[in-house]
């Protein structure tokens, strides 16, 4: 079997009494394009950190190549780190900035370096700028210069960390292709932080999703997006409306829920559930359709409202209920407009793709009932 | 009227340089081209005389006396405070406001009272030469009072607080994260230090240079009390001068002199940190 680049193995870390890290590991394989992704606070950009060996590990182990990189110091990997804020030496100027590693290492000559930095310099695109000051370049440009810095030293694995955080909208799309192209051209491996789902989504050849500095799946984009492995997937990749639902009939490939009185019929995936308990019932905004006339295997609902905006069409609805109290809000987004044209009051029955949706087990204190 | 009323807040101020900075700087640059009489009161005679006199070799002597001791003391406590300032800006926050304290501490006593402590400390009979007969160490005091390196030690450790503060407050205003692309990149703790940290601390070294520099071009009363006038320095000579050679002319003309050799320093000082500014502000 291929061994792995990089294993992370039972890695805790502790701030103090915080356990900012809880047992992590996975591989990384060579030449992928990995993502760290979670919300702010989670731990990913400490996980990174203790693979750069800027922060040291409480217990596990970091593998590279086979061999334990945990007690080097972070002059003595060979992985590098594009900072947040690119961290580019202002007193230096792109030439040297580029420089700085084969230098302090010794490892090229100055010949030679001048053909290196020419080859990173042109595969950033910044050919000509040898000369400037880090103050005078833009964001993007900083970025590119604190890339070619990094790879330059041809680490195994380059660390990015929220590299595109601190750029605008257009910016930010430009670069996330530039930069799966520079992975490509390269062949580096690229561990990649982000907390932006749509950049996971669209760079990675596989996502690592962490909260509170635990692992909570890891696998695919496509994967990840369409089979979440538990409520907080569910709730944080993608744009879903979560239902609390009632298991009524549980089977291998198909269940039947109960939202209140209205039954339905769903397929199901990985979580094995039992009659009685319940459940969530998680289902891509964008995955439902609406129709005026009943159809089987939807839920009655009333519209509440209809916002048009641009490319999309949102519906505002709530669930019928025998009883008014506790109507859930179900939000459906349409690109185009069906045939059924709603209005506030109308009554409008709800279906979903079969593979927009679905069942995961309850978590215990779990707060995100979204009610009228 | 405009204008006015926005810098009107501004007056004060100026009015405040120009009784306390101004006047006194004409009035010693305008005495420095009179003349005087037996009895030391100053005539109003045009003359060049006192610049001819302090171009004097004795007189140029007594200016390299005193820009040895304000370069070497600048040195010294640049020497010292660097590692300590550096040290301190290391420490967690509880820590670096005691060792801030503690830098700061000695303002608190006067200066002369402090500058006898070192007499007391040095002299003949003092408490090291006392130590060291009695430990059978040395059969003769050791000579340590009165020489050029009482007077540097004295001055070194009066102003070393501004060398430290100053220092510290560039190393504080590090960016971390430039220390850690440093070690990222492959690079020892040591070639950190000097091929970022030191580059960038400059602002900080040149503003605490000039910080000690100019006031031990001054500092009369040291000299005098641990260089036993051995070696004289402005600061003596201008003392002299006006209090006891009663010629107030002349001692305007060295006066004139030290401050051309302050402008020259802090013009070295603004020039470079003018080219590190632009490229700290990021």
């Amino acid at each position: 079997m291929k061994k792995p680049l990089l294993s992370l193995v039972n890695l805790n870390k502790y701030f103090g009494d915080f356990h900012v890290l809880r047992d992590i590991s996975f591989d990384i394989e060579k030449g992928e394009f990995l993502t760290l992704l979670g919300p702010s606070g989670c731990g990913k950009t400490t996980l990174l950190r203790c693979i750069s060996g800027l922060e040291s590990i409480d217990s596990g182990d970091i593998l590279l190549n086979g061999e334990s990189i945990k007690d080097l110091a972070p002059n003595r990997r060979n992985v590098n780190t594009v900072f947040q804020n690119y961290a580019l030496f202002p007193h230096l100027n792109v030439y040297d900035n580029i420089c700085y590693g084969p230098r302090v290492k010794r490892t090229l000559t100055e010949e030679q370096l001048k053909e290196k930095v020419r080859e990173a310099l042109d595969l950033v695109q910044m050919s000509g700028y040898e000369n400037r000051m880090p103050h005078q370049l833009s964001g993007g440009q900083r970025q590119r210069i604190a890339i070619a810095r990094a790879l330059i030293n041809q680490p195994d694995i380059l660390l990015l960390d929220e590299p595109l955080g601190a750029l605008d909208l257009r910016l930010r799309k430009h670069m996330q292709a530039e930069l799966l192209q520079l992975q490509k051209v390269t062949g580096t491996t690229f561990v990649y932080v982000t907390h932006d789902q749509d950049e996971a989504l669209n760079m990675s050849d596989r996502i690592v999703v962490i909260n509170q500095g635990e692992v909570q799946q890891l696998g695919t984009p496509l994967d990840i997006y369409n089979n979440p492995k538990n409520l907080f997937v569910a709730e944080f990749i993608g744009d879903r409306n979560i239902l609390e639902v009632d298991v009524l009939e549980w089977a291998e490939g198909s269940a039947k829920v109960g939202l209140g009185s209205q039954v339905v019929q769903i397929g199901n995936g990985r979580h094995q559930l039992y009659a009685g308990e319940r459940a969530v019932l998680a289902v891509h905004k964008d995955k439902m359709r609406i129709s005026c006339t009943p159809v089987p295997n939807a839920l009655v609902t009333e519209a509440l409202s209809i916002h048009y905006a641009g490319s999309q069409i949102r519906i505002e609805l709530a669930v019928v209920h025998e009883t008014e109290a506790g109507r859930e809000r179900i939000t459906v987004i349409l690109y185009q407009q069906g045939d059924c044209e709603c209005r506030p009051g109308d009554t409008v029955w709800v279906s979903w793709d079969a593979d927009g949706a679905v069942l995961l087990p309850l978590e215990p204190g779990w707060q995100g009932r979204v009610l009228v | 009227m405009k204008a006015l009323r926005q810098n009107a807040l501004a007056i004060p101020i100026l009015i405040w340089f120009g009784l306390l900075v101004g006047i006194p700087l004409v009035y010693v640059v305008v005495v420095s081209f009179l003349s005087r009489d037996d009895l030391g009161n100053i005539v109003w005679q045009f003359t060049l005389d006192n610049y001819r006199r302090i171009l004097d070799p004795v007189y140029l002597r007594v200016f390299v006396n005193s820009f040895m001791l304000a370069f070497l003391t600048g040195l010294v406590t640049l020497l010292i405070g660097y590692p300590v300032a550096y040290i301190t800006s290391k420490l967690d926050p509880k820590r670096r406001s005691l060792a801030i304290g503690l830098i700061i501490l000695p303002f608190w006593i006067s200066s002369l009272l402090r500058t006898y402590g070192w007499v007391i400390l040095l002299g003949n009979w003092g408490i090291i030469n006392n130590v060291l007969m009695a430990l059978g160490l040395v059969d003769q005091p050791l000579q340590m009072m009165y020489r050029f390196g009482t007077t540097l030690v004295g001055t070194a450790y009066m102003l070393i607080p501004f060398m430290i503060i100053a220092v510290y407050n560039s190393v504080d205003k590090l960016d971390k994260s430039l220390l850690e692309a440093s070690y990222d990149l492959g690079a020892s703790k040591r070639q950190t230090f000097l091929r970022v940290v030191l580059p960038l601390t400059i602002p900080g070294i040149a503003g605490g240079f000039t910080l000690v520099f100019i006031p031990a071009l001054g500092l009369y009363f040291i000299s005098d009390l641990l260089g036993g006038g051995q070696t004289v320095f402005l600061g003596n000579l201008i003392h002299t001068l006006v209090n006891r050679g009663r010629n107030r002319p002349l001692a305007a003309a060295f006066s004139v002199g030290m401050i051309v050799m302050v402008i020259l320093v802090v013009s070295i000082y603004s020039r470079l940190t003018k080219n590190q500014k632009e490229g700290l502000l990021l």
